[in-house]
């Protein structure tokens, strides 16, 4: 069972409030109707499926309600952040820069 | 029968005898002792029979770690334990014990014939055996290996125990109550810090229960102890004995399992057996400390063969001699101190064999001192003795070679083959370990998560080092966590440092070939099967692991995953690091199903969610079934109805007058705000601008991939507010979806939306009396077809309650939903059941409604659709808004595929024979004579049979469904082929009369 | 099947040495959801301050507010009341949208108090109940149902559950009543 912080209630807590929602920044078009087939299939069904940091949804489903992003190494099972839905993705660099030190410290 | 115990020795309660059995025998312990200590006091060394070769075998330790003292234990009915291992299990007045794996007594066993051919069970004899040919599978293999396979026997009854489980959030978790943790324990505790402090064993010490000569800071071992406990205790530590740490996950997350009654004889009747622990810990602090390695020479598992920590363990702890004489055969330098205490204790040593051409020099002068004959550089090469060792025979190793034997006669070996730091926690953390040239073992590397490893655990020897690892350790946490610990300075007298040396199987003058030199004891493992799997090919530490089953038992290869990796890296010629450590998985200790259920059995297996009129169905007899978490009424039966009669009775009843359904589990969703119908028109593919308030329209949602995930009838109270109906099993995932939409698509549009499943009882009236019924009870509301017409809303009173009143039907009768605050849900249930007396007023259950609602052609989301049925497929495509510019789904809906010919679409079925009800789920065919595998094109979504249209009805998805009308379908089943016609989905009232009354 | 608990009758569910369970008297409730731009305006019509951090409490007479997510409110009212919330939002819909809905029959609410109460609640809640000050409360989960836990007292607690989950709770907290009385 994992630790995920909260980025709306500022808190760290069981995983088990949590429901896990798919990968992240996946925007929904504008007007859908204005797409090709692919263009609409690749929305629909096409994700990254990363090995490594992925970037990807949460709800705190037995919380605050609130659905947020996250970005948690799919090898470790380690989470590198969490952030507001809405808010750009964060750069990576300087996420997993920062994840070396903490472990270093180990 | 001899007497082994030690007047006044060990922890055990010497004024206190304990009556226990033993394959039906009456034994006589202590309080205090283990089954294991209790029968080696009264000279018992026969425990049990090996799993493959059924060789007789008695304990080799003293701990959790044992391999061969596996006995079912029997505490009552339905109480019985299976592999119990004899050296943990605690005794006490009428415990049962009965030994295993032998038929049909212990001491004559028939299985032992196994092991006269064990030439024919050597590694990889599954795979060579059952091969062929297949026709034996069956018949002979299948029996023959489930016969064999399996240790014990499972219990037969009914578990009459109960178990539960705690989250337990602490700063520090400390692993282990020897000397390293109960130090690392008070470095943090003195920091304020919460810690816990676990230990498998029925009382903290570890290795000082079994070395109580040792004096720290002045004091004697156990005065220490006492005082130590009582310190941490005062400091709020939380100590928990008979609590094992089965397993390490993510984030400082570890599960603990606690016994707690297994060692009583009358637990108090509100006190689990078991407990779960779920921990999370800021820091963790592994002070496991070692497990002692066997040598591995044949006979080495002879009963009386065992560990010599194990020994030590036995008469200090415990106040019991293993024998009255020993042969203490030893590559480290620990074992001399266990020949020195048993000597003391009054056991004749007849030897200390050290494989070592020069132990150390102090000890040598020490065993002579007392009398014991010194034979170093020896290998040990064989053992003699039936059910009990007798003999051991032993030989000079020179210049590598293995000169002359001699035999030492003895009841007992003890050998020590060195020490393994216990690393199985560590390693559930994927923490990475190295291997250390000079101790030959591995130690902890990299950590992934906040821990600690402190003592014997990393490789460091002696109750100093122990004590002052711990003490380091524990503060290092403290500091980790912000904290300042006290560090107190440690002075240990009679300390016992030593070191060794690690060998593969010992030399021997004899055919190795021959050799019964065990690995792994309890799966009957020698070191000449993990040889011949590296001779047939198997390269990787995992294949030999597979290939022999080494390590592979419930100790998960505690005592021979060392002993298994030196010989197969010198098998394969390449260093141990190369060859690597198979994986250690948890649980560390076996763990029952019972610890793993905790709460969850029985009653409170799961969450059974009940409306307010379930008490009310209760009463008047109905049958339930579940419907996701929630129990529904199903039929109502009358005395002596089947299922069949009663839920014919209740279609009648609705239509012929009057029925009433409890229909408060459908989900109910709130939508208000500003842009509340904007929503509607996002979310849903039916258009919502013009649906006037007080007007209800039933809504079809879809996915963005254009398949249905959900309807339900949705009415507008104003302008600003709608009210949701969900299908039972969706509201909650409804719900989520379109909170996700919302905060993630649309988190401009001022609308809200509030769960209100649970604030109604919704109470379903139909039939053409529903609103004879009812009338009398409204205020407010003019209920006239004219004023309040099919698919309208409104607030008002019911019966003095306050109320939303839907008319609507789902059974194709005039209907009314009446919703109450959820408390009023039953009264007004009791008043509107009382009243319809005078038109017989019928309850019905969900079969009722299923039925009802399929003669009319209405489709259960789920049922009828399966997840990839758009709303043309299921005959929905009036729902479908094709103005609006775009609602989830829309663009989804245009996909090639979903628009292509062909599809599955949804029908009605009518059997040609008019009596055959067709098996939901059954696959439909166009031709019943091609070839098998038939072609299947379609499946039976819905059937029953209809009291209205007077024969069986069905539904069903087929291809092409809708330009097949009136062909001839088939459905193959078991009995034989059922033809059926396709028809459309309305089977009663299709011009919808019924519906205006 | 869990066993038979009556909703509708207040009163002591459980008590052992450990720890008391009492199912409450019905109160009023209302979810309140609101953004940024109406928290002020609604503050002002209900004659207290919404606040703004997940878990915080306020109290004006008889009406409690807990701030449940960053535009989800909580209110518990007496039930005499429940009539000048509601007219008291209706006054400022127009400025500040949002929406007020009655979940009084919604869920139950049982208090939880007693030497034991926090040890109680780690049965089937697992946060760090440490870290929940008292006079603050959180939605979280217990047993696999959703509840909001109010601390009220360091050893008094409301859990406010959906009525249909419960028995399921009030079981578990009376075995554990038992349980935790017999350590």
């Amino acid at each position: 069972m994992l630790l995920i912080r909260c980025p709306y209630c500022e808190e760290t807590l069981p995983e088990m409030e949590f429901t896990y929602a798919g990968e992240a920044h996946i925007v929904r078009p504008e007007n859908p109707s204005d797409m090709s087939d692919e263009a609409w299939r690749d929305f629909l069904f096409i994700r990254s499926n990363v090995k490594g940091p992925h970037f990807e949804r949460w709800r705190h489903s037995h919380g605050c309600a609130r659905f947020f992003n996250a970005v948690r190494d799919t090898v470790s099972d380690r989470f590198l952040t969490t952030y507001k839905a809405g808010e750009p993705r964060p750069d990576l660099a300087s996420l997993l820069s920062a994840a070396g030190q903490s472990e270093s410290e180990k | 029968m001899t007497n082994f115990r030690v007047p006044g020795r060990g922890r055990v309660q010497h004024g206190k005898p304990v009556t226990f059995t033993f394959d039906s025998k009456t034994f006589r312990g202590l309080e205090g002792d283990t089954v294991a200590s209790a029968l080696l006091a009264n000279g018992v060394h026969l425990m049990g029979r090996s799993f493959k070769y059924h060789r007789p075998r008695g304990p080799v330790s003293a701990g959790s770690e044992e391999p061969n003292a596996l006995v079912g234990t029997r505490r009552g009915k339905g109480q019985f334990e299976p592999n119990t291992r004899a050296t943990v299990q605690e005794i006490w007045n009428g415990l049962q014990v009965n030994s295993q794996n032998k038929y049909p007594s212990l001491k004559f066993d028939i299985g032992a014939v196994n092991d006269r051919a064990y030439m024919l069970f050597s590694a990889g004899f599954y795979y060579k055996t059952f091969m062929w040919p297949k026709s034996f599978w069956d018949k002979v293999y299948e029996p023959f290996i489930r016969s064999a396979a399996g240790l014990g026997v499972s219990p037969s009854e009914p578990d009459p125990d109960h178990y539960a489980s705690r989250y337990l959030h602490t700063d520090v978790l400390v692993v282990g109550a020897g000397p390293a943790g109960l130090a690392a324990a008070r470095s943090a505790a003195s920091a304020g810090l919460r810690v816990t402090l676990v230990d498998e064993n029925a009382e903290a010490g570890g290795t000082l229960l079994s070395e109580p000569q040792v004096e720290i800071n002045g004091q004697p071992a156990w005065t220490w102890l006492a005082s130590e406990l009582a310190e941490l205790e005062k400091l709020g530590v939380r100590i928990m004995t008979r609590t094992t740490a089965i397993g390490y996950y993510h984030q400082n997350m570890v599960g603990l399992c606690q016994k707690l009654t297994d060692h009583l004889k009358t637990p108090d009747a509100a006190t689990p057996r078991e407990r779960l622990w779920r921990v999370r810990a800021g820091q963790v602090i592994l002070a496991q400390g070692a497990l002692e390695k066997p040598l591995v020479f044949d006979g080495n598992d002879r009963p009386g063969v065992m560990l010599a920590g194990a020994a030590q363990t036995y008469l200090n702890r415990y106040g019991v001699r293993v024998g009255s004489r020993a042969v203490v055969a030893t590559s480290h330098d620990s074992a001399w101190y266990a020949a020195f205490d048993l000597a003391e204790a009054g056991t004749f040593v007849e030897a200390i064999v050290d494989t070592r051409q020069e132990p150390r020099s102090d000890l040598v002068t020490e065993a002579k001192r007392r009398g014991i004959t010194v034979l170093a550089g020896y290998t040990v090469t064989g053992t003699s003795g039936r059910l009990r060792v007798s003999s051991v025979r032993v030989n000079k190793v020179q210049n590598g070679k293995v000169l002359e034997a001699e035999t030492l006669t003895c009841d007992c070996l003890l050998m020590c083959g060195g020490w393994t730091p216990s690393l199985h926690l560590f390693s559930h953390t994927k923490g990475s370990l190295q291997w250390d040239p000079e101790a030959q073992t591995f130690l902890p590397d990299r950590k992934t998560e906040d821990c600690q490893i402190a003592g014997a655990g990393r490789g460091l020897w002696g109750i100093e080092a122990a004590l002052t690892d711990g003490r380091d350790m524990g503060a290092a946490c403290a500091k980790a966590l912000g904290k300042s610990p006290a560090v107190a300075s440690v002075s240990v007298g009679n300390d016992r440092p030593g070191t060794g040396v690690s060998h593969t199987e010992l030399p021997t003058d004899l055919n190795p070939g021959k050799a019964r030199a065990f690995v792994d004891y309890q799966n009957d493992v020698t070191a000449k099967d993990l040889r011949l799997a590296v001779r047939e090919g198997m390269r990787s530490i995992e294949h030999v692991k597979r290939y022999t089953t080494n390590g592979m038992a419930t100790d998960q290869g505690k005592m021979s995953n060392i002993n298994g990796l030196n010989i197969a890296a010198d098998a394969l010629g390449k260093p141990q690091p190369q060859v690597g450590l198979t994986t250690f998985r948890p649980p560390y200790t076996p763990t029952t199903f019972g610890a793993l259920a905790g709460y969850h059995r029985g009653d409170h297996f799961e969450v059974t969610r009940k409306t307010p009129i379930d008490g009310w169905a209760e009463a008047h007899g109905a049958v339930f079934e579940p419907v996701s978490q929630w129990r529904r009424a199903w039929y109502f039966p009358k005395p002596g109805e089947d299922m069949e009669e009663a839920v014919s009775r209740e279609c009648r009843a609705t239509r012929a007058s009057l029925g009433i359904f409890d229909a408060s589990t459908l989900g109910k969703i709130e939508v208000v705000g500003p842009d509340a119908v904007e929503f509607m028109n996002r979310m849903y593919t039916n258009p919502w601008t013009k649906l006037a308030p007080g007007r209800t329209r039933y809504g079809l949602l879809l996915g963005d991939d254009g398949f249905i995930r959900d309807d339900g009838v949705i009415g507008r109270l104003t302008n600003d507010r709608f009210h949701i109906t969900t299908t039972t099993g969706g509201a909650a995932r409804v719900l989520n979806m379109m909170e996700d939409y919302l905060q993630t698509e649309w988190p401009d549009l001022k609308v809200w939306l509030t769960s209100t499943t649970e604030q109604w009882s919704t109470i379903a009236l139909n039939g053409p009396n529903a609103r004879n019924l009812l009338e009398p009870f409204v205020e407010g509301l003019d209920l006239s077809d004219e004023a309040f017409p099919h698919m309208s809303i409104a607030e008002c009173t019911v019966a003095g309650f306050p109320s939303r009143l839907f008319r609507v039907s789902f059974t194709g009768e005039l209907g009314f939903e009446v919703n109450v605050p959820a408390r009023y849900g039953r009264a007004l249930w009791e008043k509107l059941f009382e009243a319809g007396q005078k038109y017989d007023i019928c309850p019905y259950g969900t079969e009722t409604m299923h039925v009802l609602r399929a003669e009319k052609g209405y489709i259960i989301v789920g049922q009828d659709t399966d997840g990839t049925v758009t709303p043309y497929d299921a005959g929905q495509g009036w729902a479908v808004g094709k103005t609006k510019p775009d609602f989830v789904g829309k663009r989804g809906l245009a996909r090639p595929d979903l628009a292509a010919e062909g599809r599955k679409q949804l029908v009605g079925l009518l059997t040609k024979d008019g009596k055959t009800k067709l098996e939901e789920g059954a696959q439909i065919v166009f031709d019943p004579n091609q070839p098998i595998p038939m072609k299947m094109v379609g499946h039976v979504t819905s059937s029953y049979h209809s009291v209205a249209a007077g024969r069986p009805i069905a539904m069903a998805l087929v291809e092409g469904g809708y330009s097949r009308m009136g062909e001839t379908v088939y459905i193959p089943m078991p009995f034989g082929t059922v033809e059926a016609t396709i028809t459309g989905t309305v089977f009663y009232d299709p011009e919808g009369e019924r519906l205006k009354l | 099947m869990t066993a038979h608990i009556n909703l509708s009758q207040a009163g002591v569910l459980a008590k052992s040495l450990a720890a008391s369970v009492t199912l409450l008297e019905p109160v009023a409730r209302f979810s309140l959801r609101t953004g940024a731009a109406g928290q002020a305006k609604l503050s002002a019509a209900l004659g207290l301050t919404l606040p703004t951090k997940v878990g915080q409490r306020t109290q004006a007479g008889q009406t409690e507010v807990l701030c449940l997510g960053p535009d989800e409110w909580m209110l518990h009212t007496s039930e005499s009341l429940a009539g000048t919330i509601l007219q008291a939002c209706e006054s400022v819909y127009a400025d500040a949208p949002h929406s007020l809905t009655e979940i009084s029959d919604r869920e139950v609410t049982v208090r939880i108090e007693g030497p034991k109460a926090s040890e109680l609640l780690t049965l089937g809640c697992p946060r760090d109940l440490d870290k929940l000050p008292v006079g603050e409360a959180r939605r979280t989960v217990f047993d696999g149902a959703t509840i909001i836990l109010w601390r009220d007292a360091a050893e008094t607690y409301r859990i406010d559950v959906w009525r249909s989950f419960a028995p399921h709770l009030i079981s578990l907290l009376q075995t554990g009543c038992g349980e935790l009385a017999a350590e």
